[in-house]
């Protein structure tokens, strides 16, 4: 039952998302922008592997783009439609059905990844080294898995506000820089690192670079693994509880619509 | 005979901050203290000037907004707490060209809504094409609703209103840009409702529709109820629902809520 509503949320996001013509540029347009600068980057920046540089540089910067341009932009948007008021009303669970459309756009904006793989192997013939291919499966499910984690609790809060938009935005690029999806982690001071490990994608996309480059003891893999999931499902159970909340203070301050 | 909708002593107040620097806090009393009750099966009319209050009213008992004090409930619930015991044998539409996705066709609104009021396919689908027929749309049914018209999109929102068969319709000026065709067809749907013993609260700014349709009604104003009754008690000694509306209201000057 509550699959089925699952499901369709998933479409009904993925179709929506996919006619806006925003959501396309950022989907498509901005993997290649950035596979062709990161390329360049590359050159000079005296990394080894360029599939871990680059593609997956690209690549997680245009998921998360699409994240915040979707989960966070979608729920403004719905609210200038007037339907956050109808979907909030609904019998359906709220929170279950803001789940399906992070669901549904996360899954979209996997198609970063093939846009940014295409463009660097088509401009620049470049030959994909994957070291560990089976790890590699397991940390992008887990990277799946910490992005929809951590949307949830971005696009619960974003309920609360009418200002939407500008936190979007905001958020979009301290989050990229926080993580490491292009540069290390290590290139930040300590004390805002602090920052970076308690975000799970920072997790999972080091679980990735590991398993591209290889050559990673398999008890740290699966160590680090084991943190992406517990911290994913910590913001999980956070979401939760903030949906609690939410659900009445939406209604007190009165933030559903714009009338 | 059974209340099915309960106001008492119900208030909202907006708090809304004014300036940049000097920031000022301003309380608006949006609903004032208005009591009243809907009987099953009743046509309920609520009227008033703009900012009078109505929707404010209605989003408190849709489960929209939470009431700043006083009683709210429908179905017997408090909509603020029990709500989930409420939604699913509730519905309601606002007027405008909100409130559909417009990259979908009608058809596909529907089915979302379906799922979304966790209907059964066996269910949902017959009642879909049925709805499309009742509101006019079955041939365009499968267009993407941004290509429709204002009146096209108003007709969608009927039959979203009415997906889950609900015994409660809260209807916010839902006769906003429909052209006299579409209006006719929506009273006749509401006559209808009726008769299969649902009950209808609506908001018109349209007073021979409201004199047509409702059993009952209060006139709101600046968050106060300053009439209610039969159109017949209302209108009283008035030649026209209009005349006694202008005199409630105070005419000529716009109500400006405190
Ligand atoms: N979200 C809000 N924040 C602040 N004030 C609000 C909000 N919503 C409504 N108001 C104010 O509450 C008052 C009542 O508004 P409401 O929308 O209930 O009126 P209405 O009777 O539906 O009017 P109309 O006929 O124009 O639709 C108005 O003064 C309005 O400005
Ligand atoms: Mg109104």
């Amino acid at each position: 039952m509550n699959l089925r509503l699952l499901c369709s949320t998933v479409r009904l996001q993925m179709k929506q998302s996919f006619s806006r013509p925003m959501f396309r540029f950022t989907l498509i347009a901005g993997p290649v922008l950035n596979t062709i600068l990161l390329y360049e980057m590359f050159l000079s920046s005296g990394e080894e592997n360029f599939f871990s540089y680059v593609v997956l540089g690209a690549g997680l910067m245009g998921i998360w783009g699409c994240i915040c341009f979707s989960s966070a932009g979608d729920i403004n948007r719905e609210r200038y439609m007037g339907t956050l008021a109808l979907i909030f009303a609904a019998p359906a669970p709220f929170r279950k059905t803001i789940l399906g459309k992070i669901i549904g756009n996360t899954l979209l904006s996997l198609l970063t990844f093939l846009v940014s793989l295409l463009t660097a192997v088509i401009l620049f013939g470049v030959k994909v080294r994957i070291a560990e291919p089976s790890h590699f499966l397991v940390a992008f499910a887990v990277t799946i898995v910490s992005f929809i984690s951590i949307s949830s609790v971005i696009a619960c809060v974003l309920t609360l506000s009418r200002k939407t938009e500008l936190y979007m935005n905001l958020l979009e690029l301290p989050i990229a820089l926080l993580c490491g999806f292009v540069f290390p982690l290590e290139l930040l001071p300590p004390f805002i690192r602090v920052i970076s490990y308690a975000l799970s994608p920072t997790w999972a996309v080091r679980l990735l670079r590991r398993s591209v480059e290889g050559g990673t003891e398999p008890s740290l893999f699966f160590r680090e693994l084991l943190i992406t999931l517990v911290l994913s499902a910590v913001y999980a159970l956070l979401s939760l509880l903030l949906y609690r909340l939410i659900e009445k203070h939406v209604r007190i301050r009165a933030t559903l619509d714009v009338a | 005979m059974e209340a099915v909708i309960e106001a008492k002593d119900l208030r909202r107040e907006y708090v809304t901050r004014r300036g940049v620097l000097r920031r000022t806090k301003r309380v608006v009393k949006a609903v004032d203290g208005i009591s009243f009750h809907v009987e099953r099966g009743e046509i309920f009319g609520l009227l008033g000037q703009n900012g009078a209050g109505k929707t404010t009213t209605i989003k408190m008992l849709t489960t929209l907004l939470a009431p700043t004090s006083g009683v709210c409930r429908v179905l017997g619930r408090n909509t603020f707490g029990e709500e989930k015991q409420i939604r699913s044998r509730i519905n309601f539409i606002f007027g405008g060209e909100f409130g559909v996705y417009r990259r979908l066709s009608a058809r596909d609104n529907l089915r979302y809504f379906a799922h979304l009021y966790l209907l059964e396919p066996e269910v949902f689908e017959p009642r879909i094409g049925q709805l499309l027929e009742m509101v006019s749309l079955a041939d365009r049914a499968d267009d993407l609703a941004e290509t429709y018209s204002k009146g096209m999109i108003q007709r969608l929102q009927i039959a979203r209103g009415l997906i889950n068969d609900p015994e409660i319709l809260f209807m916010d000026e839902p006769t906003v840009g429909l052209d006299p065709v579409g209006a006719r067809m929506l009273r006749d749907i509401i006559r209808r409702l009726k008769e299969d013993g649902r009950t209808v609260l609506l908001t018109t700014h349209y007073l021979p529709e409201a004199e047509e349709l409702c059993d009952r009604m209060v006139i709101v104003n600046a968050g106060k109820i300053v009439a209610g009754g039969t159109p017949a008690e209302i209108r009283g000694s008035h030649e026209s629902l209009e005349e006694a509306y202008l005199s409630l209201v105070g005419a000529g000057e716009a109500a400006t809520p405190a």
